[in-house]
């Protein structure tokens, strides 16, 4: 079953001449497992894509359904729901609250879910325990490093029976190495928890974690990849020369 | 704007990096360009100035403007005498004068009555362009009268009569040509027709103004006459408009200065990249703090000029209206104007000073950290503050304890230093001890739910702007508890109590004989009981400066008065209820404030008037009072002036003979409850027993009509007493009632810390703004974000509301406690009521309010904000 | 990648025979590089040869026996110790100009009439990330192999730097406003190839 499919969202900023097209007739289908990298250059709509799909806003035109159901039948609180439940947001910049610490940052969810303090606290330090950040739990963002954090973010994004991770740009500020950590947490939690997951990235190293890449070129979808082949084919002698 | 006000000659290590006087104006001006382009983030404090000098030209400039002038007695003299009696005499003394002082101006006036009504007006000689009577008249059509056959008048009197300009009219067996229409712009109650000086063939009264600049004894003691003096004019109003204004305006502009602490630190913030870039530039740290307070500077400059312009647009307004009640007209440019330039000065500063703090703050956080956009982390709070505070609460509890004995005392007055300077030091306290509160607060609500956490983690953690805010909010809601608690506990007293000395239907007209005997009778305006200063509007109208007499009317003629008055009101003279008084006074004798008064007799007319049957009355009670709780007061005596060898059997002795103790006292609910009314009566049984019947006297009558008495009737019912000396007319005076003034002072305390929560609410949470967005993507309903702004609020308020009644009781705890008149017990009158709508209702409001305005979809919630 | 100095840095270990040889050069270069047996026993008779290595006596082999190479065990000679230092420490050539092809393909397809030089440029990137997705997928499963790690960042890395040349080329001819291929004959003559070929001649 597609976890979040859209089709045909079109979005559009701005009135009459000045109007923008950020988004042109996009589809897009993730399923369960499945992790789908959007690749493009700057201000090819990666961003519109990944609020939208995201339910954080509205399509000018066109459907996206989550698990399913149509999202532009959901009321606000609904919507809001939906984030809390089911789709998982993690931002190029962290995004942690400040006046947080680190295991708090990652039961905000369920606690937002009313979900009761202990048992979200419990949750969020089986998440963080699972990210290796057992001992960081109690820190607040400010005295954690950048990979430490973005860690928390996608725990935070991943806590609970998330379906549905939305990356934007998730290693941006990151080096190569905590970057590849950070991938590597989303591309266990598509294989090992059947998550879906899409990241909006323009660098290649990252999206080429994805099952599929699809490049998107001033709000359209230019091209995908195909579904990759055996790595062993890598590998075979022939491939010294 | 000056840049040598700005700086302060700097070290030779700051004069390295500074780049002088050139890059210095190239920092303001980016300053004052940030202020012009980005006004929009400035708004609320902006508005905030522009409010606070606004409503203080008003408020000044009407409070002083309203008072009766000085030049409606004195014109531009420093001294009037009145005199009266044979002419010869008036003759003598006027050239007396004019011998000791040089130049005066003599103004006499007739009263005559006009015909077929109860109304009088004065036929007046006075010389139009005399040496001090000038501000007295004004010319409004026509002109005024050149020789002895002309006459002008007010408009009034020009009704009366049918009169206009060019009519010949008969007044005071004369004919006279009506030149002109004029006025007393100083008192446009004033009725009278002007003629030529020596016209006035037999006046009732003479005025002479003199300018002597001496005190009124050393006048008195040279010409063996009481004059009224500017001097004491003044004193009688020892806090005047312009004192109070000022006082108003301090306190606004502190709050002002609290609140735009956490606004400029917000908007410093909003900066933090671009002040990042000028330090990258090579701007010097002292050119950053610059940037913030040319900012703050000329924050306060634009507020300060709008708030007088929408200040004055508002007195234009206003100034019809105020020129109506006031009875006198004021002049468009007639403001206070030392009032206005200090509240403008002082709103600059606080402007100055509020951009100060976060200007130091952001000067100091290093320039990788400022480029990249990441405010400074927060401070924690100074360890030295809570001390430091504490120390100030316990001074300031000080010196109100002195304040407290040095006021009320034998000498009357004491210093209002220890009082100011305590309230001041207080303040202090608050400010200072405010920012840890907010700790406190996080950590009670540590197991509260999430957005409530987060809210109230946000609050202790920005503690740069939500501490000022609080503090603000404190110190409005301590203005009002402190009146509150003050004024329950003064005036809570069942015997000394303040409030409407009569009912707006009621009219007393008093004898020579009754309550007001040996104050000055022709004052109009009769003092309040109650307050044993009188801190009724004294002083009069044009012609209060008679000091001097002819000898008061007797009973009889009184009543025949009062027969007129009773008719003038149109209604029978049988309706008027008789008040008599006996010698005898119920007094409280207990340390602390003392209380004494004359009680009126219960006579049949009067229980009847009230409703009260025979049968209620408790056969053993000797006073009957509505004053709920004198019944069970200990320490009373009635004092019944009688010189007796041992009180009547029955009764225990009391220290002195001619009283008794502890009389008995019996409630009465359906007496009335104004300070002049017969709100305790002595019964006739005590008179009788007491042997008091020969000191019974009629004191007046008190006349009730079925509707409000008009501004007209008064008049009427004035003149008609006017004519008669000794006697006055009482109505119902501006004195409000407790409940009045602890509700207005509520009312008051809330509205100001509500509108200062909303800045600062919105300061605060714009701040959060990109953690919204966080929290929006997280899956927060808008309730979740309705909860955090209402749990702000409702956090800010609370705390600031508890602070406030803590600081209030603590103030009055130290002011009371050594004060000699209210002692600590008076406190216990606690107005409740108005505490919980502060404690409770204002927290619970400020809730609602925020869970209103809150609610509202971030926008672009996954983009950066553009700085 | 040279196997000749691959199988000296496996004999400075100590003494091995060459089937072990082999095991071991894949096992180090995380399978990237397979290698089969006739490379591993020619190359150890060249290094044989040129003294780099020799043969252990037949006395010290112990009981294994048999006289192919695949059962002959080596150690490195002195010679062949200098040679390996010498060689950890040269610089490998960098200067010649990488994916000259793909250059030359991008370069013509301006010139093509009714070409579009940003579909080309997709295939090859859309060719390019797939072949990243491979390698990435090799190294999915197991993160704690560091010479696979190594190996494979290695060519993630270059086939990443020809994505970002194709991204580069792709921005600079959208900026040049060349959008198709023959509209602009003027900027499809853009000298800057040649003057970057030419400068590198001399070398």
């Amino acid at each position: 079953m597609s976890l979040l499919e859209l089709r045909g969202v079109s979005r559009s900023y701005g009135e009459g001449s000045a109007s923008v097209n950020a988004l042109q007739e996009v589809s897009l289908s993730v399923d369960e497992g499945a992790m789908v990298a959007v690749m493009g250059p700057s201000g090819s709509g990666k961003s519109t894509l990944l609020s939208i799909a995201g339910t954080l806003e509205e399509p000018t035109s066109g459907e996206v359904r989550v698990g399913g159901q149509p999202v532009s039948a959901m009321s606000r609180g609904a919507k809001a729901r939906l984030r809390r439940r089911t789709i998982g947001y993690v931002f190029q910049d962290f995004n942690l609250l400040p006046g947080l610490t680190a295991a708090e940052n990652v039961a905000l969810p369920l606690e937002l879910d009313g979900t009761s303090g202990r048992k979200a606290r419990l949750a969020a330090l089986r998440t963080l325990e699972r990210f290796g950040l057992g001992e960081r739990a109690s820190h607040y963002p400010d005295t954690m490093s950048g990979g430490e954090r973005q860690r928390v973010a996608i725990a935070r994004a991943m806590v609970g029976e998330r379906k549905l991770v939305l990356a934007d740009e998730p290693s941006g500020a990151l080096d190569s190495v905590n970057g590849e950590a950070v991938m590597r947490l989303l591309h266990d939690a598509c294989k090992k928890a059947g998550m879906g997951a899409v990241v909006v990235t323009h660098d290649a190293q990252l999206a080429s974690w994805a099952d599929r890449v699809v490049f998107l070129r001033d709000g359209h979808v230019t091209d995908q990849t195909a579904p990759p082949k055996d790595p062993q084919s890598l590998l075979t002698p022939e491939a010294e020369t | 704007m000056s840049t040598p006000v700005l700086e302060r000659p700097g070290s030779a290590a700051d004069r390295v990096g500074g780049g002088g006087v050139p890059a210095r104006r190239a920092v303001i001006r980016w300053a004052l360009r940030m202020l012009r382009r980005e006004w929009r983030q400035q708004v609320l404090i902006l508005a905030l100035i522009t409010a606070a000098v606004g409503a203080t030209v008003v408020a000044s400039t009407v409070a002083t403007d309203t008072p009766a002038p000085i030049a409606g007695v004195l014109g531009t003299a420093s001294d009037a005498a009145s005199l009266s009696g044979p002419s010869a005499k008036v003759n003598s003394e006027i050239a007396k004068i004019q011998g000791l002082y040089g130049k005066t101006d003599v103004i006499e006036n007739e009263s005559v009555p006009v015909p077929g009504t109860v109304n009088t007006f004065y036929l007046r000689a006075q010389n139009p362009h005399g040496p001090f009577g000038g501000p007295m008249l004004s010319l409004i059509s026509g002109k005024y009268p050149a020789t002895a056959g002309q006459v002008a008048v007010t408009s009034g009197v020009a009704t009366d009569f049918h009169l206009s300009a060019g009519s010949t009219w008969t007044v005071a067996g004369k004919a006279r040509k009506v030149t002109g229409i004029v006025q007393n712009p100083e008192s446009l109650l004033d009725e009278f027709a002007l003629v030529l000086p020596g016209q006035v063939t037999n006046p009732s009264s003479v005025t002479v103004l003199f300018d002597s600049r001496q005190s009124a004894a050393s006048i008195q003691k040279a010409t063996g006459l009481t004059v009224t003096t500017a001097q004491a004019v003044a004193n009688t109003n020892p806090i005047n408009p312009e004192t109070i204004s000022i006082a108003a305006a301090v306190l606004g502009m502190l709050l002002i200065a609290l609140v735009g602490v956490g606004g400029f630190t917000v908007l410093a913030q909003r900066r933090l990249r671009a002040i990042g870039m000028l330090a990258a530039q090579g701007a010097t740290e002292r050119h950053i703090r610059l940037v913030v307070r040319a900012n703050g500077l000329a924050t306060g400059v634009v507020g300060a000029v709008a708030g007088f312009a929408l200040g004055f647009l508002a007195w234009l307004a206003y100034r019809p209206h105020a020129e109506t009640s006031a009875h006198h007209l004021m002049g468009v440019f007639q403001m206070p104007w030392t009032v206005i330039v200090i509240s403008m000065a002082l709103a600059v500063v606080a402007a100055y000073f509020a951009a100060s703090r976060p200007a130091k703050a952001i000067a100091r956080v290093p320039v990788t950290q400022a480029l990249s956009g990441r405010p400074p982390e927060p401070k924690k709070t100074r360890h030295l503050a809570i001390p430091i505070g504490i120390g100030f609460g316990v001074a300031a509890f000080l010196l109100l304890g002195a304040a407290g004995a040095g006021i009320g005392g034998d000498g009357g007055g004491g210093s209002m230093g220890p009082l100011v300077l305590g309230f001041v030091v207080l303040a202090v306290a608050i400010v200072l001890l405010a920012p840890a509160c907010l700790s406190v607060v996080a950590a009670a609500g540590r197991r509260s739910p999430i957005s409530v956490r987060l809210a109230l983690r946000d609050l202790a953690r920005y503690r740069a702007r939500s501490g000022p805010a609080l503090a603000a909010i404190a110190l409005s809601t301590l203005i009002a508890v402190i009146i509150c608690v003050a004024s329950a506990a003064r005036f809570s007293n069942d015997l000394d109590y303040a409030g409407p000395n009569l009912a707006s239907s009621q009219l007393a007209v008093w004898t020579p004989a009754g309550p007001y005997a040996g104050m000055a009778e022709a004052s109009k305006d009769v003092p309040a009981s109650g307050n044993p200063k009188g801190s009724g509007p004294k002083g009069g109208g044009p012609d209060g400066q008679v000091q001097s007499g002819p000898p008061p009317v007797s009973t009889a003629q009184a009543h025949r008065v009062a027969d007129k008055i009773a008719a003038a009101l149109g209604t029978s003279p049988a309706s008027m209820l008789t008040l008599e008084s006996t010698s005898a006074t119920l007094i409280r004798a207990a340390p602390g404030r003392n209380w004494s008064g004359p009680i009126f007799v219960a006579t049949p007319q009067l229980l009847n008037a009230f409703g009260i049957k025979q049968s209620q009355i408790n056969p053993d009670a000797d006073i009957l009072t509505m004053r709920p709780g004198m019944s069970t007061m200990s320490l009373m005596k009635l004092a019944y002036g009688r010189p007796t060898t041992s009180p009547p059997s029955g009764y225990a002795s009391c220290p002195t003979v001619s009283c008794v103790a502890n009389p008995p006292i019996q409630e009465i609910g359906q007496l009335p409850s104004g300070t002049s009314a017969p709100n305790t009566v002595i019964t006739e049984r005590a008179i009788s027993t007491l042997h008091l019947q020969n000191s019974v006297t009629t004191s007046g009558w008190l006349i009730t009509l079925p509707k409000d008495l008009t501004t007209a009737q008064i008049a009427k019912a004035r003149q008609l007493a006017a004519g008669a000396p000794g006697m006055s007319v009482e109505t119902r005076n501006s004195i409000p009632s407790l409940a009045q003034i602890i509700d207005v002072a509520t009312i008051f305390g809330i509205l100001l810390a509500l509108s200062i929560l909303g800045m600062s609410v919105g300061l605060v949470r714009s701040e959060a703004a990109r953690d919204l967005r966080t929290l929006t993507a997280t899956g927060a309903a808008p309730r979740t974000r309705r909860t955090i702004t209402a749990a702000t609020a409702g956090a800010l308020a609370f705390t600031g509301a508890v602070i406030g009644i803590a600081g209030g009781y603590l103030a009055a705890i130290g002011f009371f406690r050594s004060n000699s008149l209210d002692g600590l017990s008076s406190l216990s009158a606690i107005p409740v009521s108005n505490l919980l709508a502060i404690g409770v209702g204002m927290p619970l409001a400020a809730v609602v309010i925020g869970w209103l305005i809150a609610g509202r979809d971030p926008a672009n919630v996954s983009r950066q904000p553009l700085e | 990648m040279s196997v000749r100095h691959a199988m000296l840095a496996l004999l400075s270990e100590g003494p091995k025979y060459g089937l072990r040889l082999r095991e071991e050069f894949e096992a180090r270069t995380g399978d990237v590089w397979p290698l089969n047996v006739g490379q591993v026993y020619t190359t150890l008779q060249r290094l044989e040869r040129d003294g780099l290595v020799a043969t252990v006596p037949e006395g010290d082999r112990g009981n294994d026996g048999g006289d192919d190479g695949a059962h002959k065990a080596y150690h490195l000679t002195d010679d062949g110790s200098s040679e390996l230092a010498r060689w950890l420490r040269t610089p490998p050539d960098l200067s010649s100009p990488p994916r000259d092809e793909l250059v030359m393909k991008v370069l013509v397809a301006m010139r093509v009439p009714g070409t579009d030089v940003r579909e080309v440029i997709q295939a090859h990137r859309r060719y390019l990330v797939e072949l990243m997705q491979q390698w990435t997928r090799i190294r999915e499963d197991d993160a704690s192999d560091l010479s696979m790690s190594l190996a494979v960042d290695a060519e993630l890395f270059r086939l990443d730097s020809v994505v970002r040349w194709l991204d580069a080329a792709e921005a600079r001819i959208a900026r040049a406003g060349a959008p198709g291929s023959t509209d602009h004959p003027d900027q499809a003559r853009a000298p800057l190839p040649r003057h970057r070929r030419e400068a590198r001649t001399p070398r």
